[in-house]
């Protein structure tokens, strides 16, 4: 790729992400790009993601990988100024009631109501039927134990929502163990 | 809350639920989970359910369970018995349960700054999001609503040119049918084209009559898809089963 065409190139895949409501699958922009080297496409998305938005202060999007997609967004500096351009006075944040949950939900998916609600010790049909319903997860299957209950995972959404490309970059329970146990203190008196 | 640990922040004047108040008694005593005797922070824990300071009375049930659970694993410990290592004892379970809950809390607040961080980055679709709360698609309408666009119809309908041959009347019992006919065939009338496509201002009027005398004795409902969209209107299948 000659300097010309890789900003043609560049200038194309912005254009298609400005316009794309979702977040678009690197395989189709490659396909439609004829780029068969995923290499050259990464050097590529690193080159825009870099040099021709985060480098430049005047510029005031950048490229984002969530959901398995990329998808421009905002600069986080600009946020406030956001907010009160478009009179937002507050964002509806996640209660730390659907924070557990969607915890639980995560790293013990798929998960039924009943263990859900055990491992938190309440009953959770409120923050579950709150997560359903802003998609972050949704009915995989039921378990087949009486009663069949519905099995929970979580969504793409949840992975948009977090900034997740994908599952794998939540860190497994294995490091997140370590990494508790490492911020203990040890005690003086020992 | 007056917790002294940093971290992990309870926000809501209640407690999550037993296990979040029995791990901020463990933390207020500065013990550790695993070195803990459950039966010490009984008394407290029992003096929180009793004075209700920071439970949450819709869970009430749910910290009574616990508190029971409390309650046996004390008079169980008083009482000398044999050991068995191959019983689990309720004592395990509960400090097994804090553990467990221990992470979720981590997890939790891991969770809760990734919403921070990522809730700073706007993408598209996030104005209308916000605008709409994230609230459901769908939302009923007032009888002011519909009054609204009645009247913007009315003026169109002013503007335009007419020649009258004769003058029909028009009676609600008759527009009832008709409306009842089209709600048959296609399941959903649109609002404004159906007013789009009547005569006269007349018929409009009765038209419009006939919808809200039908939306008030519950035959039909009147629903708007997004703010300022346009409204269908429904048979209230609910509203059938109680005539």
């Amino acid at each position: 790729m000659n300097p010309e065409q890789i900003s043609q190139r560049i200038a194309l895949i912005e254009a298609i992400l400005f316009v794309s409501k979702e977040p678009v699958e690197p395989g189709r922009i490659m396909e439609f790009l004829d780029i068969k080297d995923i290499e050259e496409f990464e050097k590529l998305l690193a080159i825009m993601e870099k040099e021709h938005l985060q480098d430049r202060p005047e510029r005031g999007l950048l490229l984002k990988r969530s959901g398995g997609g990329l998808q421009l967004a905002t600069k986080s500096d600009l946020h406030d100024d956001l907010k009160a351009f478009f009179t937002i006075k507050q964002s509806t944040k996640l209660t730390l009631a659907s924070l557990e949950t969607l915890s639980i939900v995560a790293y013990r998916q798929p998960a039924t109501l009943a263990e859900i609600s055990d491992m938190r010790g309440v009953n959770s049909t409120g923050p579950v039927k709150n997560l359903l319903q802003k998609k972050l997860i949704k009915i995989t299957g039921r378990k087949k134990v009486p009663g069949l209950p519905a099995l929970y995972a979580t969504t793409q959404e949840f992975l948009i929502y977090f900034g997740l490309n994908d599952m794998t970059e939540l860190p497994s329970l294995e490091e997140l163990t370590e990494l508790f146990e490492e911020k203990e203190q040890p005690s003086l008196f020992k | 809350m007056e917790s002294e640990i940093p971290g992990y922040q309870v926000q809501t004047d209640f407690f999550e639920g037993p296990l979040d108040l029995l791990l901020h008694l463990i933390r207020k005593n500065k013990l550790k989970i695993m070195e803990i005797r459950l039966s010490q922070i009984t008394a407290e824990y029992l003096a929180y359910l009793e004075s209700k300071k920071g439970i949450n009375p819709s869970r009430e049930s749910d910290f009574l369970m616990t508190a029971a659970t409390l309650i046996y694993i004390k008079s169980r410990s008083l009482l000398p018995r044999p050991e068995n290592p191959a019983e689990e004892s309720p004592e395990k379970q509960l400090i097994h349960s804090l553990i467990e809950y221990e992470k979720i809390q981590k997890i939790s607040k891991m969770l809760q700054d990734m919403e921070y961080t990522e809730r700073l980055l706007w993408r598209r679709l996030e104005i209308g999001e916000n605008f709409a709360n994230r609230e459901y698609a769908l939302k009923e309408v007032s009888a002011f609503q519909l009054a609204e666009i009645f009247f913007d119809i009315v003026k169109k309908k002013e503007n335009e040119q007419f020649l009258y041959i004769s003058s029909k009347n028009y009676s609600i019992a008759e527009k009832q049918t008709e409306i009842l006919t089209l709600l048959g065939k296609n399941g959903f009338i649109d609002f404004s084209d159906y007013v789009a496509k009547l005569d006269s201002i007349e018929e409009i009027l009765v038209s419009f009559f006939t919808l809200l005398e039908m939306i008030k004795r519950h035959l039909l409902i009147a629903v708007q898809e997004q703010l300022f969209g346009t409204i269908s209107i429904y048979p209230n299948e609910a509203g059938k089963l109680d005539n």
